[in-house]
């Protein structure tokens, strides 16, 4: 078993929806981003692009965050998940270094949306101590996974362009996503062999 | 408003197609650099005061990597679970607290009881300990595969260079206080023979990330003649590197005073502590996307 995601950039309309969804199922901070859309224009007025590439950990078989992290606070979870234990990570940030898709988040302080103002309930119910001085990442929702549930991501995608399913199974719809459109990892060179596929605009 | 700034700063960067590091040079970040810098100097100064069994050399040592341990705990996140770094299987940053972890308290030891079968184990122990130390944190850069100008197996031999002659600055500047019996000529052509061997361990490095891919290339460019370019020319090249070398040349003359010496040695930990701020600050992680209109 290893889970993994196929992002069908044909489809993605960059809607920031897995962005939002995201932020709102793991109430992260200010400054931290589990998923993200990185949008780009190319060419010139007539003749102009626009790119979107929504981004998140890739769960990389071969991670070097893991290789690096002092503590074994970034591990390997169950289905190939990277994840990080917030009691072991001691804040080095080595792993933000070593990660080539800036996948991680350090949260060095506890910050609001609304400053001077306080948290808002919402805030101070999904805020907690432990995730301050430590770095934070993705974990492709592993709890919802866990109950039967797609990542928030893929679940709240307005376009349907996220998949999620077993790599290791030839027969599951990421698999068959892979081989039938030619989904490829993102920068293959960096020889991390990530978890996250990317099925081509065109 | 500060939150809004960092948090605009955050957005600004994610969406940047060079994204330049931030977290091992600004705020806290700051407090890595000085401890590489002074865990550098405190280690080559414990092999080259062991080498001359000079006392105050050992002292300052001691002190010296008891700083770097300070300063790096001040960096940390979570200083208080500092004692976890021990996954020393894959990670430079695990060894290289096992190495301060072992010099330290064998080093004191050491330096209390330097006789006997005892005092032979204390410095053995004290010497890998400190061997460790000067390897650590080339490699820990260069395992940040993020940040291409890092991730080369050129940067922990600029390092370990850095620090031994850190280590021999420290030796240099203590010398006069202290009082040491070692010949001075003999220091000083070591401390011209090292900077002279940093330098060009400096342009081999530059000359080869300039080659590697393009976000290393773009990092040499910051560091010659971009935002990093003024501490860059003035602190690594200028104050370490063009001075002492000049002065060590002149030296080669006649023998320099100890003041000159304790000048070229200031001078060379100036210079080293700009080249780790240097090279730190030149880091750009692997860009994303390419480049357009974000």
């Amino acid at each position: 078993m290893r889970y993994g995601m196929v992002i069908d950039l044909k489809r993605c309309v960059g809607c920031y929806g897995c962005q939002l969804s995201c932020k709102a199922e793991h109430g992260t901070q200010p400054g931290v981003f589990f998923a993200r859309v990185v949008k780009r224009e190319f060419g010139t007025f007539p003749n102009t692009r626009l790119t979107f590439l929504p981004l998140l950990c890739f769960h990389c078989g071969d991670a070097p965050c893991v290789d690096v992290c002092p503590t074994g606070a970034s591990h390997y979870r169950e289905g190939g998940v990277v994840d990080i234990d917030a009691d072991l990570c001691v804040g080095c940030r080595a792993c933000m270094q070593a990660c080539p898709y800036g996948a991680r988040s350090y949260n060095d302080e506890q910050r609001a949306y609304y400053p001077g103002q306080g948290l808002t309930p919402y805030e101070a119910a999904r805020y907690s101590e432990q995730n301050v001085g430590v770095v934070m990442k993705c974990d492709f929702c592993i709890d919802r996974v866990r109950a039967g549930l797609e990542p928030a991501c893929v679940a709240n995608c307005a376009a349907r362009a996220r998949t999620f399913g077993d790599l290791d199974d030839p027969k599951s719809e990421v698999s068959h996503l892979i081989r039938l459109r030619g989904g490829e990892q993102l920068q293959p060179e960096q020889g991390t062999n990530p978890s996250v596929y990317y099925l081509p605009p065109a | 408003m500060s939150m809004l700034t960092t948090h605009d700063r955050v957005l600004a960067d994610l969406g940047a197609t060079w994204r330049p590091q931030r977290q091992w040079i600004e705020g806290r970040g700051l407090w890595l650099i000085v401890g590489h810098f002074l865990s550098g100097v405190g280690a080559g100064a414990w092999l080259f005061g062991a080498w001359l069994d000079d006392g105050p050399t050992l002292l300052a040592a001691i002190v010296v990597v008891a700083l770097a341990g300070v300063c790096h705990l001040a960096f940390l996140g979570r200083p208080k679970r500092f004692w976890r770094m021990v996954r020393v299987g894959s990670s430079w940053i695990a060894r290289g607290f096992v190495g301060m972890s072992l010099m330290l308290p064998a080093a004191v030891l050491y330096f209390l009881f330097p006789t006997g079968a005892a005092g032979v184990l204390f410095l053995a122990l004290s010497v890998a300990g400190a061997a460790l130390l000067v390897v650590y944190k080339g490699n820990v850069y260069a395992a940040s595969k993020g940040v291409p100008f890092w991730n080369s197996p050129v940067l922990p031999i600029l390092y370990a260079t850095y620090a031994i002659r850190g280590g021999l600055a420290l030796v240099l500047l203590v010398m006069p206080v202290a009082g040491g019996g070692f010949e001075r000529h003999g220091l000083a052509l070591i401390e011209l023979w090292v900077a002279v061997s940093a330098a060009v361990m400096l342009g081999f490095y530059l000359a080869v990330m300039r080659q590697t891919n393009l976000a290393a290339r773009r990092s040499v460019t910051e560091l010659v003649r971009g935002r990093v370019a003024a501490p860059f020319y003035l602190g690594t090249l200028g104050v370490g590197l063009v001075v002492p070398i000049a002065i060590g040349v002149a030296g080669l003359a006649g023998p320099l005073s100890q003041g000159a010496l304790a000048l070229v040695a200031a001078l060379s930990l100036v210079g080293d502590f700009f080249a780790k701020y240097a090279i730190a600050k030149a880091g750009m992680y692997v860009p994303i996307m390419p480049a357009g209109r974000a």
